[in-house]
């Protein structure tokens, strides 16, 4: 069992969820350090969407217990430090892309100087003025991450921020993410493994709704006895 | 514990409640509604006109049929008929989006992230689309307008009445179509969900009246039921009182299946106790005493004389009918007197005597059958006779009292016989062609 640490930002303690009979999450227990990014990584089916939704409040735990720097959260409390955005979500998709930027804007409070910023990062100002129906999947992937990233919560849950993405685009979003990270947590939902190595300061390993392994990319080496610098794929192979 | 996102409450409000607004005036279903909407208030007005027209022409000849030219049953009933109609049909495809549509593309799972308890940001969902609603009284308010324009009469209290009826029917709708998409997968399973139970309080209405003890009652008590009599201008507490609970009810349960992260379980014992109390307090709302007659012609309404002196029988009365429920003097009966009998007498108690079912052309079943029993106080009188005065005359008799009536003013009656052709334009083609423009251009604006 881990230990809870007022140095942690997030604790998460035993978390249990079944979907009817079926255990979707048992005993998952990690914490987080304040600043780190987390790479939450599993095959398929994993329960690493089911996890990061349990984290937010949005489906009820069966079971465990989320703190933050060593106090308890409620569900209404992790509604004020967490900010979670899902995969593959379009949310208000006739309106404009500027229509939509500035209502997460506005509901964040965030200044318009960080919008521009992220407009200008993410490349989104050709489609300002197109409604979101019309962009393609990566202006969406795009659109989502600017909304995630307009938040000024400490935590940040990003389920697949990397997918749909080609590599220019996957190490831009990277430097985005290091240089939004400031003071702040990140849980980072990633099934491509490469892209995880290249952002994640520690990993969480699920199978089966089971903490396989959670660490540095050297302490899972470590642990499974292959030696420093093994790929982040060949580690996650041997693992599972 | 206050979010870092956190900025003014009531700006984080009104920026959701502009979203909200935003979001219905892009759906393509809001503007559709309305230009249906336009179409059949047009042709139901045009109509309208057209046969009080006809109607008006004898009434201008004989006076005595002049009274019974009255432009609130004659006109504006049937036209608010295509209201019904679009509120049963048409508003729960745009309501149900509300949550429905958010629930499908994700908005939902960020909004309910929000700072915004689910009661404040259902209550903006409801604002907004009860806001976006008003656009839906531009036909009626233009079909006034041409209606007076060509010298029609108009009674406000009753047109305000109306106009209430309709406004709280919606409610119910929005509030039921809200509930259905919080419990629904999928749109199409809120849309079912929401029509089931408009078009089932229509069909239950239509299939019910007539019909005998629990069935009639329901049927009294459906929304359909309860909108006719607020279009005919009997304002009651309890009519109100079903409205505003049925609205609560399906709000109240919205809310509790849209919170997210509650187990099952507590949802249903929550929303089980809402039931029970909202249940409760609409047995009490039935019960509450007090109604207001807002029709010119006080149809409703005895003589204030005769009024009077029934309130001052404080002793329980008992009228017993031997009639069967669907027998058209019992219907008259019904419609006319008895409701009349119920707002000014404090302790009225109608029993309905087993008369067997007879089938249309079928012999009444037994030799009492048709007779009308009054009790008062130990006393009892009976009678075949369904005119009202005749049965004010045995009420006063079994109260001991001596009434006479006072005189009231005389309803004229406004016959009009009017073309309406020109209307036409404005409703089947400037409206329509107004609010498919309105729909572009939020399209391109918003």
């Amino acid at each position: 069992m881990s230990q809870q640490s007022r140095s942690d930002a997030l604790h998460v303690e035993r978390l249990g969820k079944r979907f009817g009979t079926l255990p979707v999450l048992s005993d998952v227990s990690f914490t987080t350090k304040p600043g780190e990014i987390l790479g939450l990584i599993g095959p398929n089916g994993a329960g690493k969407t089911t996890l990061l939704e349990c984290l937010t409040g949005l489906l009820p735990l069966d079971t465990g217990s989320i703190s933050w720097q060593g106090r308890p959260l409620s569900r209404d409390q992790r509604t004020r430090i967490i900010w979670y955005q899902p995969d593959d979500i379009l949310p208000y998709a006739r309106q404009r892309t500027r229509t939509t930027l500035s209502f997460f804007r506005q509901v964040h409070g965030a200044e318009q100087d960080v919008l521009d910023d992220l407009i200008g990062r993410l490349e989104l100002a050709p489609v300002l003025a197109r409604p979101l129906e019309e962009l393609s999947k990566g202006y969406r992937r795009r659109l989502n991450l600017a909304i995630a990233l307009l938040s000024r919560r400490p935590l940040l849950l990003l389920d697949e921020p990397f997918d749909g993405f080609d590599l220019h685009q996957s190490l831009a979003v990277m430097d985005l993410l290091r240089r939004y990270r400031k003071r702040r947590t990140m849980i980072l939902s990633i099934h491509q493994l490469s892209e995880a190595e290249k952002i994640c300061d520690r990993f969480l390993l699920l199978g089966e709704g089971r903490v396989l392994a959670t660490g540095s990319l050297s302490r899972l080496c470590d642990r499974t006895g292959l030696p420093i610098g093994t790929s982040l794929e060949e580690v996650f192979l041997a693992i599972t | 514990m206050p979010s870092p996102d956190t900025g003014h409450p009531a700006s984080l409000s009104r920026t959701v409640l502009l979203q909200e607004i935003r979001s219905l005036l892009l759906s393509p279903p809001l503007w559709l509604m309305l230009v249906v909407l336009s179409l059949i208030t047009g042709y139901s007005f045009t109509e309208a006109v057209d046969i009080f027209g006809r109607a008006s022409r004898t009434a201008l000849a004989y006076p005595e049929l002049a009274r019974g030219m009255d432009p609130m049953e004659g006109i504006f009933v049937p036209t608010f008929g295509a209201y019904y109609l679009t509120e049963t049909l048409l508003l729960p495809f745009v309501a149900i989006r509300l949550i429905g549509l958010d629930k499908e593309s994700g908005a939902l799972k960020l909004l309910m992230q929000l700072d915004l308890p689910p009661l404040k940001l259902c209550s903006l969902k409801g604002l907004a689309m009860v806001l976006v609603w008003l656009l839906s009284l531009v036909p009626i308010l233009l079909v006034t307008l041409l209606w007076l324009r060509a010298g029609g009469h108009l009674h406000p209290p009753a047109f305000a009445a109306m106009l209430a009826a309709h406004a709280l029917y919606s409610l119910v709708v929005i509030a039921v179509a809200m509930f259905c998409s919080t419990v629904a997968d999928s749109l199409s399973t809120a849309a079912i969900l929401c029509l089931s139970f408009t078009l089932g309080g229509w069909v239950l209405d239509f299939a019910l009246s007539g019909q005998n003890a629990l069935p009639a009652v329901i049927a009294n008590l459906s929304l359909a039921g309860l909108v006719r009599q607020l279009e005919n201008g009997l304002v009651t507490v309890p009519g109100v009182l079903s409205f505003l609970f049925t609205s609560l009810l399906f709000f109240s349960l919205a809310i509790i299946w849209i919170r997210p992260g509650e187990p099952v379980m507590g949802r249903l014992f929550r929303s089980l106790a809402v039931v029970i109390l909202l249940a409760a307090g609409m047995v009490i709302g039935w019960n509450a005493p007090g109604s207001l007659d807002v029709s010119e012609q006080r149809k409703h309404s005895l003589n204030p004389a005769d009024c009077r002196a029934l309130r001052r029988m404080q002793d329980p009365l008992t009228i017993t009918m031997h009639l069967a429920r669907d027998d058209s003097r019992l219907l008259d009966l019904e419609r006319g007197l008895l409701v009349k009998l119920r707002r000014c007498l404090p302790k009225l108690t109608i029993h309905y005597a087993e008369t067997g079912e007879t089938g249309l052309f079928e012999a009444a079943a037994g030799d009492n059958y048709g007779l009308v029993e009054y009790a008062y106080q130990g006393q009892r009188q009976e009678s075949y006779s369904n005119s009202e005065n005749e049965i004010l005359a045995i009420l006063h008799d079994l109260a001991g009292t001596e009434v006479k009536p006072e005189p009231v003013p005389t309803y004229p009656g406004y016959p009009l016989v009017t073309d309406c052709t020109g209307c036409g334009w404005w409703l089947y083609f400037l409206l329509p062609l107004c609010f498919a423009c309105c729909g572009i251009c939020c399209r391109k604006k918003l």
